[in-house]
C-alpha cells in the first residue's frame, strides 16, 4: 500500500531520487495527540466540535496538503452571520500563522442555530475574500452616477457629513435627515444615535417586506410578528417557505423538520411547488391572494364543528365588544357569539373557497379538521408570501392568526406565540429620549396604520416635492436593484436638489451605490459589533457579532483602538462610526446629542463599543452569574461564547401572567371591559378574577373585533376579513394574455443583493427564468428557453421561459434576487453575478436598459474569477415594478399583472423598458385609495399601535396633527 | 471500524448548506464539486414532487477508482475511507472513467484528481466530517457501521434504503432512506440544457482552462473547445433543441431541474489516438510474425521495418498517453509507483517490455544473430497481443462506462492490430518494396475485414444488460455518431475495402483499402471512446 508503505519498485525509484520520495516523514503515521474526542464521541460522529477552553489553540490537519499531515493551528472566535436576519451562529476558525480567517463553521452555544448553517453561512468567506470588496472609504469624483471615484479617509467622510448634519439640525430641518436601512441585523443601536440626534430619521425595506404580515398580526394582539413553535407542533400551516427562505430560515427550517419528525403534519399555501411545499404533507397551491378566503373557510368549519377552544375563546376575545358594537340586538353569551361569527363567515364555504383559490374543498376540509384536532399545538406563520403581495394581504396574517386563537394556540406550547415574548430587550447607556419630530417623508397621513416606514414611496414624495433629503444614508439597502420602479429612485437619487448628500454604508459594491457621493465600506459578519436577538423558537437568547481578528487582537495582547485597524483594508462598522459621526455633530455637548453617547463607565468622555456592549450585557438577566462563575467579565463571556441562552422555552402563555401587587397599587378596573389602567395606561384585564397582564391592546384581549378600524375609516374591516387581490381572476383580462406574476420567491442560496460577491452561492443560483404551467406555455407555443416579453403596467422586460409542473396553472413566477447589473463605467462590483448593461434616458421618463454582455470570468487575485463558467446572469424584474402600497398597511403589494406575448424581431434577452411617468401615475391611482389620518383625537395613528423609533406622544405633540392641518 | 454515510431524504431540504461547507473546508474550485444537491422533479400539478439527492463519492467496499488507479493515488484505508493523495496523481483520469457515480473531478489548481475524502483529516482528530457538522436538518448522518449502537447503525438497521447503481458490484457505503430513483438512476431524467437557477456556458474541471482561454474573447465565440453532451444555451442565441424538458413535462415524466456542471469529455482525441497507433505498433510486428510461422521467409530489411514501424507506433502511443495525462510531469510514476491491479500498469509494461524485446529482436535481427530468434518472437508476439488487447482490459476496468463492459472489445482490439498491421505494411511495402510473404497480406485483410463486421455487428445488435450501454448503441447507429459510423467507419472503413479486395486486383486499389482501412480504424476508435463517455453518470 503505497500510503503506508512503499511497494518494492518504488521504494528503490525513491531512493535513487528517479521520483519524489513521498515517505520521508512517515506522513501518514497516526498521531495519538491530535485525537480530541473520547471514544463514544468519535463514534456518534456528531455535534464534535472543538472544545471551548481549547478555541484559542485549536490544532488541525490542513486539509489542502492532505494526505500529508501537515498541523495548522487556530484561534476560533465566535461571531454571527450577516446575510440574513436570523443571525445565526458563525465560529471564524483565524489561521495563527497567516493571521487571515481560513473558514467559518457554526456556533453550537448560539440556541437558535445550535451549530448548523444554511449555504450561505460558510459561504461568508467568500465574501471577505471577494476580489471586489470595496476596502477603503470612497467620495465621487465627477458627477453622481459617473462611476469615478476616489479614495478618501474615515475623517474626510465623518467630518464632511458630520457638519452637514449639524447645520441641518441647528436650522431645524431635521426631517431632511434620514438613515434607510435594508438589513438592520442588529438590535435598538440605530434608535440610540438617531434619537440622540433627536430626529424622525429612520427609514427602513419593511414595507416591502413584511407591513402586510404586521399590520394582520398587530390589529389582533398587538404584537406584530409571529414566532411558532415548530418543533412541538402537531400540525404546521405555512402561508410562507420557510425551508428556504424567510426569517427565519435554518432555525426555523430546523424546527419545523423535527416537529416533522416527531409526527407533525405541514400544509403549506403557495401557487409555486417551493421547496417547502415540496416536503408539505399538503400543498395548498392557492391562487395569489385568495389565502384569507380558505383560511375563513377552515374558520368556519371549525366553529361549525365545534373544533374550537371554547375557554380560550371566551377569555381571550373581545367577543363581548364585538357583540355590544355589531349586534346589540341580541344578548351578549358566548353561544350568540358563536352563531354570529358563524353568520358572518357563511359565504366561506369550502366550495366557495375552492372556487376562489383552486384549493380541493376536500383538502381545505381535511386541514380544517387537522388544525381543530391539534388544537393548541397548531403552529403558523405569514410573514412575506400572500402577506406581501396582494391588496389587502394582511387579510392573511388576520385570518391565520383567527385560526390560532380559535384553536387556543395562542402563546401554546407547539402554538404560535409573539416573537416579543422570545425576544430580548437592551437596556442601553444614556438613552435618549422619543424625539419630537414627525417626518412626514417617512410617516405621511395618508397611511396612518401603515406598519413601518413608506419607504418604496420615497422617491415619489421627493417627486412630488413634498420635501427634500439633505443627508442620507443608505445602509446594506439597494431599492435601485430591490425595490419596485428603481428607475424612479435612479432619477431622484441623481437629482443632487432632492438628495443633497448620499452616503451608503455598505459592506458590498451595489447598484445604490454607484449612486452615492460617499461609498463608506462596513464590515461584515466577522468584522464588526451587532447585538442579535430573534423569536426562532420557545425561547430566548442572546448573541453578539463581533470583529474576530480585532478580538484576536485583543486576545494576543494586541488590542486596538478602532475596528478598522484590525479589519481588510479600512473596513469599519456602523457601531463606532455612528459613535463618532454624534460626536462631531455635536463636539461641545451643546446641542445635547454628545451625552448620549458618553461612557457610562467615564463621565465625560467618548463612550467605547466595549463599553457600549459591556453595559448591555450586564443587564442580561442570568448573564453577570454566569461571567463571574468563569472569572470573566458579561463583555468577555460573550466574547467567548458568542450566545447566551437567556431562557431555554417555558415563556409560554405570557398573558396569563399576573400582575403584582406591586403593579396593581394605584390602579383601577374599568367595569364595562375588565381593563385595569394605571396612570392612564393600561396595563392589564381581569380575566376570572385574576389580574392578567394580557395583550398590549385596548381591550388587552385579541382583538377579534377592532374598534380601532373603525376609528381610522375603516369600519368594513374590523374583524377578519378577505379582500380580493388587485390581481385577482376578475382583474384580469386572460383573453389578452394578461397574468398574475409571483415576483417574490427566494432561494435558500442568496440574499437579495448581498450574496452577489460570493462564488460559491453564485455558481449555483445565477439565473431566474419565468416559470410557466405547460398550459399557459401552451397559448404561445412556448418551450423551455424561449424568450418571453412580460410587460408590467409601467414597462416591459424580456426574459427566457422554464416550462414546469411546479407552477400553478394560470400564474407565473420569477424568483426575485437574480439580474444583477453594472454599467460600463463600474468597472468592478459583484462580477460574479453582474451582467454589464446599457441604460438610456430619453429625457421624458422613459428609460431603456439593456443587456451589453453577460458574466465574464476576470483576472483578480481569486483564482477562481478566471473560472466563471456561467454566463446568464438573470433578468432585473424588480425594476419594472410599479409600486403598489396597500392602503391600510402600507405594504407593496409586489404581484404584478403582466400581459404575456412573444418577444417582437430584434427584441432580446435581458430587455428592459420603463416608463417612470407611467409609474408615477400607479402610484397616485394606489394613493387615491388611502384614508388619511387624523384620527378621531387628531392622532397621525393609533397610540396604541407600536411604530418604528416611536417619537413623543405628549398630547399636542408631533404625534398629532395640528389643526390648521387637518 | 467501516465509515459510511446515510443521506436521510425524510430530512434533506436542499439547501446547499452542504455544499458550501465542503467547498468551505477544502476550498475546492468554481466550477467542481466534492458533493452536491441534484434536484429532480416528478408528477403532474398539482401532484407534483421535487427530489432532492446529494450527490458524492459511495466510498464503496470495492472501490473501482481504487482498483484502476495506477498509482495508488486512491486507496481505501482501514477505516474503509476512500482517501486520495493528489502527490501521486498522474491526471490519467482513469478514476473517472471507473465511478460509476461521477464523485471525481480534475482539481484545476494542481491538474490531479478529487473527490470526497469523507473529511479524513477531520476524522482523524475525531471530528465529523465538515457537511455533517453544517447541515441544519441532521440528514447527513456519518459513522462507523460496525458499531452497533450509533446511530448509522441503528438507521441502518431499522430504516429501508437505497444505494445507486447496486449492479455495478461496487459495495457502496452511502445509503439513502426515502431514495427516489426517479433522482438516483441517472437516465431517468434527461440532462440537457439549462436547469432551474443555472446555466453551464464554458468548461469546469479538467476544462477550466478552456474557460480561461475565454477570457479575453468574444461573448458568442463557439464553445468546441470541449465537448459536452448538454444543450449550452448562450444568453444571447438560441440553439434548436429537441428540448426533452418540455416534451417530459408534457407527458408528467421526471425531469432533472438542477445539476452541477457537466465535466465534459476526459479521454478525448489523445486516448482514441493511442489505440489506433498501438494497434499499428502490435500489427506491424504480428503480421511478419504470421508469414513466420506459417513458413514465409522474411527478409531482414522488412523485419527492420517492422521493428522500426513498431517503435515509432510505440513512441507515438508513448507521447499520446503522455500528453492526455494531465500531470505530464508525472508520467513515470505509472512504472515507478505501480498499483499492479490496474491494466494501466499492465499495459505501461507490456508497452516498454514489447518496446524492449521488439528492439532486442532489431538488434538481432541487424547483428545477424539467429539463436534463440524463434523463442523471442513467440514471446514477442505474446507481448503483440497484450499490446493490443490491453486497452480492451482497462476500459472493461472503467465500471463507469457500460458500453466498455463487452467481452467483444478484445477481439475487436486485436483484429484492429491485424488490419492496421496489414495497411502498415502495404504501405511500407511501396517504399522497400514487394517479398513473397506478402501474398498473404490480402487474404488476411479478407478475413480481418470480414471478422471486425462480425464482431461490430453483434456488439451492436446483441441485447445490451444496461440502459447505457444500449444508448451508446443508438448513439452510434442512429444518433449523433451515425454518420461516421456509417459513412467512415462501415462503409470507408470496411465494405469498401472489403469490396475492392475481393472484386479487385490491381495494386491502387489494394493500397487505397489499405489507406482506408487506416481512416476507418481511426473513426471507429474514436467513436468508441468518445460515445460511452456521453452518457451521465449522475
Amino acid at each position: 500500500m503505497g500510503y503506508k508503505k512503499p511497494s518494492f519498485i518504488e521504494n528503490i525509484a525513491e531512493k535513487m531520487g528517479i521520483i519524489p520520495n513521498l515517505h520521508k516523514e512517515g506522513y501518514q503515521k497516526f498521531d495519538g495527540d491530535m485525537r480530541q474526542f473520547s471514544d463514544e464521541e468519535v463514534a456518534k460522529m456528531y455535534e464534535n466540535f472543538p472544545p471551548p477552553e481549547k478555541w484559542d489553540n485549536w490544532v488541525e490537519y490542513d486539509p489542502k496538503v492532505w494526505p500529508k499531515k501537515e498541523k495548522k493551528e487556530y484561534q476560533i472566535i465566535p461571531t454571527t452571520c450577516f446575510n440574513c436576519e436570523s443571525a445565526c451562529g458563525l465560529t471564524a476558525f483565524i489561521d495563527k500563522e497567516t493571521q487571515e480567517v481560513k473558514k467559518f463553521e457554526g456556533n453550537p452555544h448560539h440556541p437558535g442555530s445550535r451549530g448548523r448553517n444554511c449555504a450561505k453561512g460558510p459561504a461568508t468567506i467568500n465574501q471577505l475574500t471577494d476580489p471586489d470588496r470595496i476596502l477603503f472609504p470612497l467620495k465621487r469624483k465627477g458627477k453622481r452616477g459617473d462611476g469615478e471615484w476616489e479614495r478618501v479617509t474615515w475623517d474626510d467622510a465623518l467630518d464632511t457629513i458630520a457638519t452637514r448634519i449639524r447645520k441641518a439640525i441647528l436650522e431645524d430641518r431635521h426631517n431632511e435627515i434620514a438613515y434607510h436601512v435594508g438589513r438592520p441585523g442588529k438590535e435598538k443601536f440605530m434608535n440610540w444615535i438617531l434619537q440622540g440626534w433627536g430626529i424622525d430619521g429612520h427609514n427602513s425595506h419593511t414595507n416591502i417586506c413584511s407591513s402586510g404580515a404586521r399590520f394582520g398580526y398587530n390589529l389582533w394582539y398587538g404584537y406584530n410578528r409571529p414566532s411558532p413553535d415548530h418543533a412541538n407542533a402537531k400540525f404546521i400551516l405555512l402561508v410562507s417557505a420557510h425551508l428556504e427562505s424567510g426569517h427565519y430560515f435554518n432555525p426555523h427550517a430546523q424546527r419545523i423538520i423535527e416537529g416533522k419528525m416527531k409526527g407533525a403534519k405541514l400544509a403549506t399555501m403557495d401557487p409555486r411547488l417551493s421547496n417547502t411545499a415540496s416536503m408539505s404533507d399538503y400543498w395548498m397551491p392557492s391562487y395569489p391572494g385568495t389565502e384569507a378566503a380558505v383560511l375563513l373557510a377552515m374558520a368556519l368549519i371549525i366553529l361549525e364543528e365545534g373544533l374550537y377552544n371554547r375557554t380560550y375563546l371566551e377569555n381571550w376575545t373581545n367577543w363581548k365588544q364585538y357583540m355590544k358594537a355589531r349586534h346589540s340586538d341580541k344578548e351578549c353569551t358566548f353561544e350568540n357569539y358563536i352563531a354570529a361569527m358563524i353568520d358572518e363567515y357563511k359565504e366561506f364555504t369550502p366550495e366557495y373557497a375552492e372556487k376562489e383559490s383552486g384549493v380541493k374543498a376536500e383538502m381545505i376540509i381535511e386541514i380544517a379538521h387537522k388544525i381543530g384536532e391539534a388544537g393548541e399545538r397548531f403552529a403558523s406563520h405569514n410573514w412575506r408570501a400572500a402577506g406581501a403581495s396582494n391588496l389587502g394581504g394582511w387579510c392573511v396574517a388576520r385570518a391565520l392568526h383567527f385560526l390560532t386563537t380559535l384553536t387556543g394556540a395562542v402563546g401554546a406550547k407547539g402554538g404560535t406565540s409573539p416573537n416579543s415574548w422570545n425576544k430580548f430587550k437592551p437596556t442601553q447607556p444614556n438613552p435618549p429620549k422619543p424625539q419630537k419630530k414627525w417626518n412626514e417623508l417617512h410617516f405621511p397621513k395618508e397611511y396612518p396604520l401603515a406598519f413601518f416606514e413608506m419607504s418604496q414611496l420615497l422617491p415619489h414624495f421627493l417627486k412630488e416635492g413634498r420635501g427634500k433629503m439633505d443627508v442620507y444614508f443608505s445602509r446594506v439597502f439597494n431599492p435601485v436593484w430591490t425595490y419596485p420602479d428603481g428607475f424612479t429612485w435612479m432619477e431622484m437619487y441623481a437629482d443632487e436638489s432632492k438628495f443633497g448628500l448620499h452616503a451608503a454604508l455598505t459592506p458590498t459594491w451595489n447598484e445604490t451605490a454607484f449612486y452615492a457621493d460617499f461609498v463608506l465600506p462596513m464590515g461584515l459578519a466577522s468584522e464588526r459589533h451587532d447585538l442579535n436577538s430573534y423569536a426562532t423558537h420557545g425561547g430566548t437568547w442572546v448573541a453578539f457579532r463581533q470583529p474576530v481578528l480585532r478580538e484576536a487582537a485583543r486576545r494576543n495582547g494586541k488590542p486596538v483602538k478602532l475596528t478598522y485597524e484590525s479589519n481588510p483594508g479600512e473596513v469599519w462598522e456602523e457601531d463606532e462610526f455612528f459613535i463618532e459621526l454624534s460626536w462631531r455633530i455635536d463636539p461641545d455637548g451643546s446641542m445635547g446629542i454628545r451625552k448620549h453617547f458618553e461612557s457610562p463607565y467615564r463621565p465625560g468622555e467618548k463612550i467605547t463599543i466595549d463599553e457600549y456592549y459591556q453595559y448591555i450585557f450586564e443587564r442580561v438577566k442570568g448573564l453577570p452569574e454566569k461571567a463571574k462563575s468563569e472569572g470573566i467579565t458579561e463583555l468577555q463571556y460573550m466574547q467567548k461564547y458568542g450566545a447566551f441562552e437567556i431562557e431555554k422555552g417555558e415563556s409560554y402563555k405570557v398573558n396569563e401572567n399576573e400582575l403584582s401587587a406591586d403593579q396593581l397599587k394605584g390602579s383601577k378596573v374599568d367595569p364595562e371591559n375588565d381593563v385595569i389602567t394605571k396612570d392612564g395606561k393600561a396595563i392589564g384585564v381581569m380575566v376570572n378574577g385574576k389580574a392578567c397582564v394580557g395583550f398590549p391592546t385596548p381591550s388587552r384581549k385579541n382583538e377579534f373585533y377592532s374598534q380601532t378600524m373603525v376609528d381610522w375609516k375603516w369600519p368594513e374591516y374590523a374583524t377578519p376579513t378577505y379582500i380580493k387581490s388587485h390581481i385577482h381572476n376578475e382583474k384580469l383580462d386572460k383573453s389578452k394574455g394578461e397574468y398574475v406574476l409571483v415576483p417574490t420567491f427566494r432561494l435558500p442560496t442568496l440574499i437579495h443583493s448581498r450574496s452577489g460577491n460570493a462564488k460559491w452561492l453564485v455558481e449555483i443560483s445565477n439565473r431566474n427564468p419565468i416559470w410557466m404551467h405547460p398550459d399557459d406555455a401552451a397559448k404561445w407555443n412556448f418551450k423551455t428557453g424561449d424568450l418571453v416579453k412580460m410587460n408590467t403596467d409601467i414597462g416591459y422586460f424580456i426574459d427566457k421561459v422554464w416550462v414546469t409542473q411546479s407552477m400553478k396553472p394560470g400564474v407565473v413566477a420569477c424568483s426575485h434576487h437574480i439580474g444583477r447589473w453594472r454599467r460600463p463605467q463600474d468597472k468592478i462590483g459583484n462580477r460574479w453575478a453582474t451582467n454589464t448593461v446599457n441604460i438610456e434616458n430619453d429625457g421624458n421618463g422613459g428609460w431603456k436598459m439593456n443587456t451589453m454582455s453577460g458574466i465574464k470570468p476576470f483576472e483578480s487575485h481569486d483564482k477562481d474569477s478566471k473560472r466563471i463558467f456561467w454566463k446568464d446572469g438573470g433578468v432585473h424584474q424588480n425594476i419594472t415594478h410599479a409600486v403598489h402600497p396597500d392602503p391600510i398597511s402600507g405594504m407593496h403589494c409586489w404581484h404584478q399583472r403582466v400581459r404575456i406575448e412573444k418577444p417582437k424581431e430584434g427584441e432580446q434577452y435581458g430587455d428592459i423598458f420603463v416608463d417612470t411617468n407611467k409609474s408615477h401615475e400607479v402610484y397616485k391611482e394606489w394613493m387615491a385609495m388611502t384614508r388619511p389620518a387624523p384620527g378621531p383625537n387628531g392622532e397621525r395613528r393609533p397610540l396604541w399601535f407600536e411604530r418604528a423609533f416611536t417619537p413623543d406622544k405628549s398630547p399636542g405633540g408631533c404625534y398629532y396633527i395640528p389643526k390648521d392641518e387637518q | 471500524m467501516k465509515y459510511g454515510f446515510i443521506i436521510d431524504n425524510r430530512k434533506c431540504i436542499g439547501c446547499h448548506a452542504c455544499t458550501t461547507a465542503c467547498k468551505s473546508e477544502h476550498d475546492v474550485p468554481v466550477g467542481v464539486n466534492r458533493t452536491y444537491v441534484k434536484q429532480v422533479e416528478k408528477g403532474e400539478f398539482p401532484n407534483t414532487r421535487r427530489i432532492f439527492s446529494v450527490m458524492r463519492c459511495n466510498h464503496c467496499t470495492d472501490a473501482p477508482c481504487v482498483e484502476i488507479c495506477p498509482v495508488e493515488a486512491l486507496y481505501t484505508r482501514e477505516d474503509g475511507i476512500v482517501d486520495f493523495d493528489n502527490n501521486r496523481c498522474i491526471g490519467c483520469k482513469s478514476c473517472m472513467q471507473a465511478c460509476p457515480y461521477d464523485a471525481l473531478y480534475i482539481d484545476p489548481d494542481n491538474n490531479t484528481a478529487a473527490k470526497c475524502n469523507y473529511c479524513a483529516h477531520r476524522v482523524e482528530v475525531g471530528r465529523e466530517p465538515a457537511c455533517v457538522s453544517v447541515c441544519p436538518e441532521h440528514a447527513i448522518i456519518a459513522g462507523d457501521m460496525h458499531n452497533p449502537s450509533t446511530e448509522i447503525s441503528e438507521l441502518l438497521a431499522r430504516q429501508a434504503v437505497k444505494v445507486r447503481k447496486p449492479e455495478k458490484g461496487t459495495n457502496p457505503n452511502l445509503f439513502y432512506i426515502d431514495g427516489d430513483d426517479a433522482s438516483l438512476i441517472p437516465e431517468a431524467t434527461a440532462k440537457s440544457g439549462p436547469g432551474l437557477w443555472n446555466s453551464q456556458a464554458r468548461g469546469v474541471g479538467h476544462y477550466a482552462k478552456a474557460a480561461e482561454k475565454m477570457l479575453h474573447s468574444n461573448d458568442d465565440v463557439d464553445l468546441l473547445q470541449m465537448s459536452i453532451d448538454n444543450e449550452i444555451q448562450a444568453a444571447y442565441q438560441r440553439k434548436d433543441s429537441e428540448n426533452p424538458n418540455y416534451i417530459d413535462v408534457l407527458t408528467g415524466k421526471a425531469r432533472r431541474v438542477y445539476d452541477t456542471p457537466d465535466k465534459g469529455i476526459l479521454w478525448g482525441w489523445e486516448v482514441s489516438a493511442y489505440v489506433f497507433t498501438k494497434a499499428i505498433a502490435a500489427g506491424a510486428f504480428l503480421i511478419p510474425f504470421l508469414a513466420i510461422i506459417l513458413g514465409y521467409e522474411v527478409s531482414s530489411t522488412a523485419k527492420l521495418w517492422s521493428a522500426g514501424i513498431s517503435l515509432v507506433g510505440l513512441a507515438l502511443t508513448g507521447l499520446f498517453l503522455v500528453m492526455d495525462l494531465d500531470r505530464p510531469d508525472r508520467f513515470l510514476n505509472v512504472l515507478l509507483r505501480p498499483q499492479w491491479n490496474s491494466w494501466l500498469v499492465k499495459g505501461g509494461y507490456t508497452i516498454t517490455i514489447f518496446g524492449l524485446l521488439i528492439t532486442v529482436w532489431a538488434g538481432m535481427t541487424f547483428f545477424e544473430i539467429k539463436t534463440g530468434e524463434t523463442v523471442l518472437l513467440w514471446i514477442t508476439a505474446a507481448f503483440a497481443i497484450l499490446l493490443a488487447i490491453y486497452t480492451a482490459f482497462l476500459f472493461a476496468q472503467a465500471k463507469g462506462r457500460d458500453f466498455w463492459q463487452s467481452p467483444t472489445l478484445p477481439l475487436h482490439m486485436l483484429v484492429h492490430s491485424v488490419m492496421a498491421g496489414v495497411s502498415i505494411f502495404v504501405l511500407a511495402s511501396l517504399i522497400f518494396g514487394n517479398e513473397s510473404w506478402m501474398d498473404i497480406l490480402k487474404n488476411t485483410m479478407i478475413i480481418a475485414l470480414i471478422v471486425n463486421l462480425f464482431t461490430m455487428v453483434t456488439e451492436l445488435t446483441i441485447t445490451h444488460p444496461t440502459t447505457a450501454a444500449k444508448t451508446v448503441v443508438k448513439m452510434i447507429t442512429k444518433g449523433r455518431y451515425k454518420n461516421l459510423f456509417w459513412v467512415v467507419t462501415v462503409m470507408i472503413g470496411n465494405i469498401i475495402p472489403l469490396v475492392f479486395l475481393l472484386v479487385g486486383n490491381s495494386e491502387p486499389l489494394f493500397i487505397g483499402s489499405a489507406v482506408l482501412v487506416l481512416v476507418g480504424i481511426i473513426a471507429t476508435e474514436k467513436i468508441w471512446v468518445e460515445a460511452p463517455q456521453r452518457i451521465p453518470l449522475a
